[in-house]
């Protein structure tokens, strides 16, 4: 016999054991459909799960980064620590850093703490001076709005002339000081030469929850309000940067590294603020980026468990389809049939079920994952203001997003499991004696 | 039997007690030392950060320990800048905009016109006797003066900041040399020198307060008083917002 001839008789047996797998298959229809049914939801909810978890983590970025962060941050040492007031970067910093690496967007950012008041009540506060039209480019932070429109200008005059300048503020201050857009703020803080700074603001906005501690007391104003309320003229406390790229983070990182250093070769910074420190998302949200390193071996394990729990169906249904067979396997193998035939033959069966499983399972899980894109799951009647995690607020909303591969990669995990799992009863049918068998 | 332990219990006691209640009449004569029934005062308060030094002037009157009103008089920028406290609430008055904002309990901790002093300090000063319970500590001869140490522990069900003060007072003329400010861990978080002491009626005050907190080195807050008079008439009226309203503040 030639090689050719070999194999193409191997090829016509494997085509013949098909036949019979899936004939023997629908011998007992509703006990395979059943067991379809076991691994195919199985395997629907592996995907579901995945499109969930995909969804919630590209979420997670976009909330760490695009809406208020951005994706690098540079301060001095003495402000990321302690918000020490002092710790500026100089000013014509911005436009060398601007100058140099033109393709990023850059929003330069002041902060104070504060005692706003209202007539009735008044509490502590956080501020942060923007410039509105580089921060617009950055983060969506003035693009949050839950109340009112943002204008940070200045909005009228009191009788005295004294000019009142537009804020924004977190929507559970609002809250807590009972502010709607229109009504009157007023800000006392101590200002960087010691005086008691002091002025009046209008509330034109009031900001959808973002971070935890701004939602509880931030008070956004444009640089300009800041300067007159602060007297603080040096420089600014945060750049926060967005990459076009995110390919690109730590090369960025390094460059702005390099580039900083030279600039403090240049113009040589007090010693009190510290060194200056570049940050990216990753490290100014470690919580949020641990979550998001280990939200993939989450997925893994919950898949392997669905698909495992799933695979017990296939495993009793090839147990007993094996166990009612003895006789005829007992026959089978009487007459001359190979005892790894016999396995093989087994394994289609398993293959056979498995397959069929898993374009059911991928279809209804895309169908579904896909269903998450558009809809998501609203938890906002539970959680109107989102839930935070690592000081970040999250949308109530749950939305997927379906990756293909993710759907290939759990239909191959599914169908390797469901196989190894059929291996036992297969490896039970080749040990049978064929005169026992028989019996 | 028993009865002797009791009495033996009841002689060792009886010193205690005695002492408690002469560092509780020190810690009155000294928590009312600048205040008299009422007072009027002028000083001036040094602020020194590593970051800029401020002198301030202020006016200052009280009425008792539950009232008092501070008016800022240079520099310019400041001008007319208020505090009233009456009670446990603090409202400062900004002329600039010419609004009362009051201070909410949260900012108790906060500091009191850049200085280093708290707001906390404006409204619980005044309670040593109310919160702490004071006994005398040492008795006798430190560095070449005859002092009396007090330590004040806060009351169980006190709401104050520190976890001890002590305090040394000469023994002759009962006024304060100094006064230590330590957390609930007994770590020490500042210092208050007094000196400067000048005989006013019947009692020596200190003119000059040093504050120097110790976790900042090299920086302080002084208040010198340059005049002060006590029993004045000023009706608890003169302690209102609308004082603080009406801008030029005089009783």
């Amino acid at each position: 016999m030639s090689p050719s001839s070999v194999q193409d008789l191997s090829g016509s047996r494997l085509r013949i054991f098909l036949f019979m797998a899936w004939r023997n298959l629908w011998r007992y229809p509703v006990r395979s459909l059943l067991t379809v049914c076991a691994l195919s939801g199985g395997l629907a909810m592996v995907i579901f799960n995945a499109s969930l978890m995909t969804g919630m983590t590209r979420q997670m970025v976009v909330y760490a980064t695009e809406v208020s962060t951005g994706h690098i941050q540079v301060h001095r040492q003495a402000f990321a620590d302690d918000q020490d007031l002092y710790a500026t970067l100089p000013w014509p910093w911005l436009e060398a850093i601007e100058a140099d690496f033109p393709q990023l967007h850059v929003a330069p950012r002041l902060y104070a703490a504060g005692l706003a008041s209202t007539t009735e009540t008044s509490t502590g506060v956080m501020i942060r001076a923007v410039d509105a039209e580089r921060e617009r480019a950055v983060t969506r932070m003035l693009g949050q709005v839950r109340q009112g429109e943002v204008a940070l200008g200045v909005i009228d005059e009191t009788e005295q002339g004294i000019a009142r300048y537009g804020v924004a503020v977190g929507a559970q201050l609002a809250r807590n000081m009972r502010l709607a857009p229109g009504d009157e703020l007023v800000l006392v803080t101590q200002a960087a030469d010691g005086s008691i700074g002091n002025a009046l603001f209008v509330v034109t906005a009031v900001l959808n929850p973002m971070e935890l501690n701004f939602d509880r007391m931030g008070v956004v104003m444009s640089l300009e309000a800041y300067r007159q309320l602060m007297f603080l003229e040096e420089g600014f406390h945060e750049l926060a940067i967005l990459l076009d790229d995110l390919d690109q983070l730590e090369a960025i990182q390094m460059a702005l590294q390099d580039k900083l250093a030279l600039l403090e070769q240049q113009t040589p910074l007090d010693e009190w603020g510290g060194p200056v420190q570049v940050r990216n998302w990753k490290e100014l949200n470690p919580a949020v980026s641990e979550m998001l390193a280990v939200s993939n071996s989450m997925t893994l394990i919950i898949g392997l468990i669905i698909v495992a729990l799933a695979s017990l169906g296939m495993l009793n249904t090839m147990l007993m389809a094996v166990h009612e067979r003895t006789r005829e396997f007992g026959i089978l193998m009487a007459i001359g049939m190979k005892k790894h035939w016999l396995l093989v033959m087994v394994l289609l069966e398993a293959l056979c079920l498995s397959l069929l499983s898993a374009v059911i399972g991928a279809l209804l899980g895309s169908w579904l994952g896909l269903r998450m894109e558009d809809t998501g799951i609203d938890f906002s009647d539970m959680m109107p203001d989102g839930y935070d995690w690592g000081g970040i607020i999250f949308e109530p909303v749950m939305k997927g997003w379906l990756e293909p591969s993710h759907v290939l990669y759990a239909s191959l995990m599914m169908i390797v499991v469901a196989l190894l799992a059929s291996l036992i009863p297969s490896w039970r049918s080749i040990r049978l004696k064929p005169v026992e068998a028989m019996r | 039997m028993s009865a002797f332990f009791r009495y033996l219990a009841l002689l060792m006691l009886l010193p205690s007690l005695a002492l408690a209640r002469d560092a509780d009449a020190l810690m009155r004569h000294i928590d009312g030392l600048w205040r008299g029934k009422t007072s009027q005062a002028t000083m001036t308060m040094t602020v020194t950060t590593r970051r800029y030094e401020r002198a301030m002037t202020m006016q200052a009157w009280s009425r008792g320990k539950h009232y008092s009103l501070i008016v800022i008089e240079q520099p310019v920028k400041d001008k007319g800048v208020a505090t009233l406290k009456v009670e446990q609430n603090i409202w400062n008055y900004l002329p600039k905009i010419n609004r009362v904002t009051k201070v909410p309990s949260s900012m108790m901790a906060g500091s009191w016109m850049g200085s280093h002093f708290t707001n906390d300090d404006l409204v619980k000063e005044s309670t040593f006797e109310d919160d702490y319970d004071s006994q005398i500590t040492f008795e006798g001869e430190r560095d070449g003066q005859a002092i009396i140490e007090i330590t004040s522990i806060p009351k169980p069900d006190a709401a104050v900041v520190w976890g001890k003060v002590v305090m040394t007072i000469d023994q002759q003329v009962l006024a304060p040399y100094r006064a230590w400010y330590y957390d609930e861990e007994g770590t020490l978080i500042r210092t208050l020198v007094f000196d400067q002491w000048q005989q006013q009626e019947d009692r020596t005050i200190p003119m000059r307060l040093s504050l120097t907190p110790q976790d900042k080195p090299g920086e302080s807050t002084v208040i010198t008083y340059h005049d002060i008079v006590f029993d004045i008439p000023l009706d608890t009226d003169f302690f209102s917002l609308k004082t603080l309203k009406r801008g030029r503040i005089t009783p």
